[in-house]
């Protein structure tokens, strides 16, 4: 009988045969000695090459690996924020969400008109809105001493219920007296000068 | 539990997501320290080329398709690292007299701690033929056979690895192992293993 070639068996003893080519290679072997000790050698080849050992990574190489990922340029700072615990991220979002409700929420209560100077006594909201929308007021005082109330200077008529803001256009003199009057103690002089003003 | 598939893992990496990456990090790291370590004998080059891989499937990640298998991919890009290496480092390992040199090298250190002093000496020399015959192969031959033998990958794999046919690979590793076969004859004598 003929011998098979090498490059046959070793692809028997590898398992790079198809199932027909296989069992004929089987075939052989059952009555040849010297392709069977071929085949045994592949064999003991493979097992023999399992003796080489490799060393996995030391440790501190995963760190290694992080760092050189973490030091890329273009790296996006949501990955950054990955390698926090999902516990500090969600604390930075809860602040921030805090601060820009809290941004809002002041600007939306001390709302006024750009430039214009604070006001310690806080006018209602009706009142701010009603002024806003009435030019040619003027400042004055109210009896009651808590708020001041809103006198028609021009043909607008003032909103009703208006009881404080500014006459940015003709009264900038009763402006800064106001932004003066940003002490308590300066409000009672307001109805004097804004009678003089007027006169 | 189920384990994610690679494919899943880099999609999600590619998505931005650490912890997928972390995964991947997690399981090939033994397997590419390994194949370098085998490719350049040298571990702490071994170590940088692994890390070089990761890097580069990293900054990669918005780019990768899932065209191949990613071991494939991963593959591919060590054994480019590791050619080049092995090109960069040729003078210098040819410098070397002999290759029994390295007889205490990172390598000895892995034989089973249990054996005798006699056994263990042979278990070194075993180590040491085994190694010499696989570095003494022509290069894409050792590399086909450590990708094959030490890396599990498959003949169809190799082939795209190596930008072959799956013959030629067939034909690669024939030549390759038939080469080792005859070059440890003597220790493949039955009752030598």
């Amino acid at each position: 009988m003929k011998c098979l070639e090498t490059e046959r068996l070793f692809r028997y003893a590898y398992h790079l045969l198809n199932e027909s080519e296989a069992s004929q290679v089987s075939a052989h072997l059952e009555s040849c000695p010297r392709c069977r000790e071929i085949v045994a050698q592949h064999i003991r080849l493979d097992v023999l090459l399992d003796d080489w050992k490799a060393p996995g990574p030391r440790p501190g190489f995963d760190v290694r690996v992080r760092r050189a990922t973490e030091a890329q340029p273009g790296n996006v700072g949501a990955w950054r924020l990955w390698g926090l615990e999902w516990t500090r991220g969600l604390a930075l979002a809860c602040l921030a969400t805090l601060m820009v409700v809290g941004v809002a929420w002041y600007r939306h209560s001390y709302r006024r008109p750009f430039g214009a100077p604070a006001i310690t006594g806080r006018p209602s909201h009706s009142a701010r809105a009603g002024a806003r929308s009435s030019p040619g007021m003027k400042i004055k005082p109210s009896p009651s001493g808590n708020d001041s109330e809103i006198e028609q200077t021009e043909g607008v008529p003032a909103a009703p219920g208006a009881v404080a803001s500014w006459n940015e256009d003709k009264d900038a003199q009763a402006l800064e007296d106001y932004d003066l009057a940003a002490n308590f103690d300066l409000l009672s002089e307001l109805p004097e000068r804004a009678s003089q003003n007027a006169n | 539990m189920v384990l994610e598939s690679d494919l899943e893992l880099m999609l999600r990496v590619r998505e931005g997501d650490a912890a997928s990456f972390e995964v991947l990090l997690h399981r090939y790291r033994v397997p590419l320290v390994s194949f370098f370590c085998r490719m350049v004998r040298d571990q702490g080059l071994a170590e940088d080329l692994a890390q070089e891989v990761f890097l580069r499937v990293y900054k990669s990640r918005e780019r990768y398709q899932p065209e191949a298998r990613f071991t494939t991919w991963l593959y591919r890009i060590a054994m480019n690292l590791a050619l080049n290496a092995i090109r960069d480092r040729k003078d210098a390992v040819s410098e070397t007299p002999d290759g029994d040199s390295d007889s205490g090298s990172v390598f000895d250190r892995f034989a089973d701690p249990q054996p005798t002093v006699e056994e263990r000496l042979m278990q070194v020399d075993r180590q040491r033929l085994i190694r010499q015959a696989v570095e003494a192969l022509p290069e894409r031959q050792r590399a086909a056979v450590i990708l094959h033998k030490y890396q599990e990958v498959d003949h169809r794999q190799i082939a795209k690895i190596l930008s072959l046919t799956e013959s030629a690979v067939k034909s690669l590793l024939f030549r390759a192992y038939e080469t080792l076969r005859v070059r440890l004859e003597p220790l493949l004598r039955e009752g030598q293993i």
